[in-house]
């Protein structure tokens, strides 16, 4: 498999390029070689990055090193070599700095016996928000989150995308400048997703926050971000407007499975498309594979070819809809 | 770093520590301590013999030498570990709060807890067997100076157990080991090993106070000098702590 065409956003020696910024935004995060593993288990490699103001999507396979790249930002691990700089101060050992920054995990952490509002106030406390204060900036939160009516009901009732949210609200209670959501929409159901993408919009334009969010799934970035930085085993190998990323995995040839009956047919027609780079006839007669270079195409005239050859497909799927794939051809691995 | 901010997250963390020791599952545990204190001392409050001197001895073997290490243990090593473990400790170690301040709070709220805990013991025992002997003279004075070591004995413990879940994966195992072994058993043979545990230290300030019971006989170290020695392990355990504790990764 080929690698993609040189772009000034592709950076599979680690090197980044700047992101294309007005002058006027500030660093954020500014990482140089960083380094991070655990025993023999590489979790950053060499990782550099510049993230400015704004929301910006980290996308990324399970296990790429999204979630260790957060806990380097928090300052919870300590990087085994390179550079990192949070607000242009280094995370780890500076817990003075954690007033700026609200860390929403990936995993399950919340105290499931407490309520919304009883975790809140813990919260609060931790940040030392005078009482008063308190009270009415989890009024706020809740409401931002859309909580309002559950911080009060103990949190084991809660569904996930609640917990999600409630997570969310304590990350916000300390008005970070920062904010980071380590896959927020994992586990969630689409409404939910759609509600947290919003609300995550809604943070960073009508309340101020830059964040940065995660996620393996780079459609669902894309509704939330056209800023991205792609991460693949513990690297950064692009960055930048997610228009270009998305050009380059375009002209990554997909393979399409197509079974059903009289697929012969249909494989024969698809062999005069322009957009076919070959097709091949997998195990079963029933079954073909199809590599094209443009899936929308090949999408887009289906119906048409299907009508032409009396073809009946009973299944059909792409083998590159893994981010896995995609990774592999942006690194030409 | 204000002394607001310090203030402000000592107390949240001991109160939100605090509440979760007390109404966690290991109740039931404590459960059946006390039901077994309130049965084996109502048991001997039954029977014939010297009031003061058998309540005494009860309740300087039974509670405070063999069920105070171990209830230290089953909360203390796990206190900070559980958290580690199931993550919790996100809340805390991503808050402002310097993290040796946050394990001074997990401190104070494993010392808070446990005394509790002794408390209530000790005063079952004592209503279980005073309650059936008569209270009478010196009675009172029995159950307030146990009182006071189970809390002496919960603030040593303590530092000693959650120190250990902060350098150990199993910090129950070595709390295991440490309070049936070294300061059950090692600290049962007579001679000069048995001074190496903090059970003597607190045996020594028990019978400088008390009257009765063979803890009154015990020939240790002299009050002061008990409480040198453990106020000197107990900052040691804390600093020891603390700084660990600020220089752990958690993953």
């Amino acid at each position: 498999m080929s690698g993609p065409p040189a772009s000034t956003q592709f950076h599979p020696d680690g090197k980044p390029s700047p992101l294309p910024t007005p002058e006027t935004k500030q660093s954020v995060i500014h990482a140089r070689g960083l380094s991070k593993w655990y025993g023999n288990i590489i979790g950053l490699n060499g990782f550099n990055v510049d993230i400015t103001e704004g929301i910006t999507g980290i996308v990324g396979p399970n296990g790429s090193g999204k979630s260790t790249l957060f806990k380097l930002i928090v300052g919870t691990i300590k990087s085994n070599a390179g550079n990192l700089l949070v607000n242009g101060k280094r995370p780890w050992g500076n817990t003075e700095q954690l007033k700026d920054i609200g860390f929403c995990p990936d995993y399950e952490f919340l105290p499931l016996d407490m309520t919304g509002r009883q975790y809140l106030q813990f919260l609060g406390g931790l940040h030392a928000i005078e009482k008063t204060a308190l009270s009415q900036r989890i009024v706020e939160v809740s409401g931002i989150v859309g909580m309002t009516n559950e911080l009060d009901r103990k949190m084991n009732g809660y569904s996930k995308g609640m917990k999600q949210r409630l997570k969310i609200a304590g990350a916000l209670l300390h008005k970070p400048r920062l904010l980071l959501l380590d896959e927020p929409l994992s586990g969630l159901d689409p409404i939910a997703r759609r509600d947290l993408i919003e609300l995550t919009k809604s943070l960073h334009y009508n309340h101020g926050h830059n964040i940065i969010v995660s996620s393996h799934i780079l459609h669902e970035i894309e509704r939330m971000t056209h800023n991205v930085v792609l991460i693949y085993k513990g690297r950064a190998v692009a960055s930048g407007e997610i228009t270009e990323i998305r050009n380059l995995i375009d002209k990554h040839p997909h393979n399409i499975i197509v079974e059903g009956r009289g697929v012969s047919d249909l494989a024969k027609k698809l062999l005069d498309m322009e957009y076919a780079v070959s097709v091949g006839f997998n195990e079963s007669r029933e079954s073909i594979t199809v590599k094209v270079t443009r899936p929308d195409d090949f999408f887009n005239t289906l119906p048409e070819l299907l009508e032409i050859t009396d073809c009946e497909i009973e299944k059909m799927y792409s083998l590159d809809d893994n981010l896995e794939s995609i990774f592999k051809y942006l690194v030409g691995w | 770093m204000g002394v607001n901010m310090i203030i402000s997250g000592l107390l949240s963390i001991m109160k939100y520590s605090t509440r979760k020791m007390l109404f966690s599952k290991r109740w039931v545990i404590v459960l059946l301590i006390i039901i077994l204190v309130g049965a084996i001392m109502g048991y001997a409050g039954s029977l014939e013999g010297d009031r003061l001197q058998g309540g005494t001895d009860l309740m300087d073997i039974l509670i405070l030498f063999f069920i105070m290490p171990v209830i230290a243990m089953i909360y203390g090593a796990s206190l900070i570990r559980n958290e580690i473990d199931d993550k919790s400790i996100t809340q805390v170690i991503t808050s402002p709060l310097p993290r040796p301040i946050s394990y001074i709070g997990y401190y104070i709220s494993l010392v808070i807890s446990l005394s509790m805990i002794m408390v209530l013991i000790n005063s079952v025992g004592w209503l279980a067997f005073f309650g059936q002997q008569g209270m009478g003279d010196g009675a009172g004075s029995i159950l307030l100076i146990m009182m006071a070591l189970g809390v002496i004995g919960s603030i040593v413990y303590s530092s000693l157990f959650l120190v250990s879940s902060v350098i150990f994966k199993r910090p129950m195992y070595i709390g295991l080991f440490y309070a049936f072994i070294w300061e059950g058993f090692i600290g049962s043979i007579p001679g000069a090993i048995s001074k190496y545990t903090l059970k003597h230290f607190i045996r020594s300030i028990g019978s400088s106070w008390l009257d009765f019971g063979e803890i009154s006989l015990y020939d240790g170290a002299s009050a002061g000098t008990a409480f040198g020695v453990l106020i000197g392990i107990t900052v040691i355990c804390l600093a020891v702590g603390a700084f660990l504790f600020r220089e752990k990764e958690y993953p």
